[in-house]
């Protein structure tokens, strides 16, 4: 990419948004490095979408600094900021054709009619809609909509790409076919990509790097694996789908491996495999699906291994989800496991039979406070 | 069964209805072609009543006057009432709520009253002179709320994030004005102008008061030919043009309309 590699593409410095009664977005720090896909992922309301509306100058802020290409952009009408959104709901020129409305940008830069052409022409190449030029939004399908509408900002080689959710209102296949589809053009194009969105199963697959937002602060910045492998916040792992949580103290620490007690007396070894920012140690968490479930007499000798009764099975297609009530000291402890569908045997597993439950220490992901 | 018994009923009240609102313009169309002048009664097929319209340069004056103030209020009003709508939508500002209501007022207020409202205020404070100024301003501040109701009616179903689309695309506010605001509001600005064009060319009651001398608009011959002319049966020619012309300009318009939604 073009510029210094040492000035992010876009960086927000305690950026500060608030609405009547709420602070939208809190004192937020982000860069986002050029020619990379970077998601911001969060439920709904934790100020995400609030946050894209300000980088895009369609949102006042209250406090803070952003910066594109290391210029302060605060003043800077969204007409002359040189970054372009893609919206929720796409927001295609309903009274234009595909062509009025990819060369509508340019037009408005002043381009010369047949260079507007022939940009308009390559950008419908690249997203293989060749041939639908003269055709009206209502004309075309969903996915097809979603493609000149990234094309239609595309077409203006932004510094940076803002995308808000525009997969939200596809069907589960057309998403998947989609996400596909961006992540070969933004590597066609290398334009930088800046993409809101709630769903954590997108963010995981298009993300060169993800930070995960919650009541307007950033609680965890990194790449896929280690937003999905080593949640750092109770938050993070929860919002992750890491269904086993427990909080607790640290009774007893050798080296890297720890012991963490919780209330009812739960006793877990885990391993820190990252560097710490910090001691305050708060609970441990596991994925249900490094969770292994074992006959209830077998003993493979090891950490982490707990009896329990399946009080709950749930068919998921490629997988079950169980739910294992450990025979704990009287207060219930519920483990989620899943297991590959493959691997369930019909009178082994089912609910009211007794089991073990095993995981590895190594398979534990530490979280602070 | 039951349901069709009631949907058959529903069907006759619903005959009724257009009964009476159908029938006394057909008769009034029917009659317009009858011999004897006094109109009650039918004598003969004829012709010669709207040949004798047509020589009547005072009528012909009034039509034209007429489709001149209505024209004139129609493009006035619907160009501020629109403007209004979407300033009243779309900006925040402290009240907003009561100065969106009392554009009620010109509708709800008494014509007869509003009309000497409009005659003591042209004549005692804003000086301006009665007639054409006089009667157009009348029409346009009676007619405009219409307008600016239809507005905020279609403003409710536009996607707003065309705007903005439109900016972020490197569209300035005029621009996105001019290219997406006024396209998404074409049907609003269409069927203000329907609305308001008959309305301004019917008008009678404001128009009287504040017409002053040698400004006779159709309404307002209509209107002396009832109580002078000796020929009543006039009156239903010319009330064939009435409904005629308003007719036309709206089946013009609709089609344009069709034109351009896609």
């Amino acid at each position: 990419m073009e510029g210094n590699e040492n000035i992010p593409c876009v960086e927000l410095r305690n950026l500060v948004k608030r609405f009547t009664d709420v602070t939208a977005v809190d004192h937020l720090n982000l860069k986002v490095k050029h020619g990379e896909v970077f998601s911001l992922l969060g439920p709904s309301g934790c100020g995400k979408t609030t946050t894209l509306r300000m980088i895009a100058g369609l949102e006042t802020m209250d406090a803070g600094e952003i910066l594109i290409e290391g210029r302060v952009v605060n003043d800077v009408p969204p007409y002359r900021r040189n970054c372009n959104l893609v919206f929720q709901n796409l927001a295609l020129f309903p009274h234009m054709t595909v062509e009025e409305n990819i060369s509508y940008g340019l037009e408005r830069q002043g381009l010369a009619k047949d260079e507007t052409r022939k940009r308009v022409g390559e950008m419908l190449e690249l997203v293989q809609l060749k041939g639908m030029e003269t055709r009206y939004p209502a004309q075309l399908s969903g996915g097809q909509q979603q493609r000149i509408a990234l094309v239609r900002s595309l077409v203006l080689k932004p510094k940076i790409l803002l995308l808000d959710e525009p997969l939200a209102a596809l069907d589960r296949k057309l998403r998947k076919d989609m996400q596909g589809e961006l992540k070969r053009i933004q590597h066609e194009v290398g334009i930088t990509f800046f993409y809101v969105t709630h769903d954590q199963k997108v963010a995981l697959a298009i993300s060169d790097r993800i930070a995960v937002m919650q009541a307007g602060r950033l609680e965890q910045v990194g790449i896929p694996e280690e937003i999905y492998g080593a949640p750092e916040t109770k938050f993070v792992a929860d919002f992750m789908g890491v269904a086993n949580i427990f909080s607790g103290k640290v009774t007893t620490k050798d080296g890297k491996e720890i012991q963490l007690e919780t209330k009812s007396g739960l006793r877990i070894i885990a391993v820190i495999n990252k560097e710490l920012i910090s001691d305050d140690i708060v609970g441990i968490c596991v994925h249900p699906e490094r969770v292994r479930v074992l006959p209830f007499d077998a003993d493979v000798k090891a950490h982490n291994q707990f009896g329990g009764r399946i009080v709950d099975m749930t068919y998921q297609g490629n997988f079950v989800e169980m739910k294992v009530c450990l025979l704990n000291n009287g207060t219930d402890v519920i483990i989620t496991a899943h297991l590959d569908a493959r691997l369930i045997e019909k009178h082994e597993h089912c609910v009211g039979k007794e089991i073990t439950v095993h995981w590895n220490p190594e398979s534990c992901s530490t979280l602070q406070g | 069964m039951k349901s069709s018994k009631l949907g058959k009923i529903l069907m006759a009240l619903a005959m009724v209805g257009y009964i009476f609102l159908w029938g006394p313009i057909i008769v009034l169309c029917l009659y317009s072609f009858n011999g004897s002048p006094f109109g009650v009664k039918w004598e003969s097929f004829t012709l010669k009543w709207f040949v004798e319209l047509f020589h009547t340069p005072a009528l012909i004056e009034s039509v034209l006057r007429s489709l001149l103030i209505a024209t004139a209020t129609t493009v006035a009003a619907t160009v501020m009432g629109t403007i209004a709508g979407y300033g009243l939508y779309k900006y925040k500002f402290s009240g907003r709520r009561i100065l969106r209501m009392s554009i009620l007022l010109p509708i709800t207020v008494p014509y007869v009253i509003m009309a000497g409202a409009l005659l003591v205020y042209f004549t005692r404070i804003a000086r301006i002179p009665l007639g054409y100024p006089a009667i157009i301003i009348a029409h346009i501040s009676f007619s405009a709320p219409l307008a600016v109701f239809v507005t905020l009616g279609r403003m409710q179903r536009i996607d707003w994030s065309l705007e903005e689309a439109s900016i972020d695309l490197g569209a300035d506010r005029l621009t996105t004005w001019r290219k997406i605001t006024i396209p998404l509001l074409l049907p609003a600005i269409f069927a203000s102008a329907t609305l308001i064009f008959p309305w301004s060319f019917n008008d009678f009651t404001v128009t009287y008061f504040v017409a002053g001398i040698g400004t006779t608009t159709l309404p307002l011959y209509l209107y002396s030919m009832l109580q002078y002319s000796l020929k009543p049966v006039l009156i239903n020619a010319i009330s064939l043009i009435f409904i005629i012309t308003p007719t036309i300009l709206i089946l013009i318009m609709s089609y344009f309309q069709r034109q351009k939604q896609i």
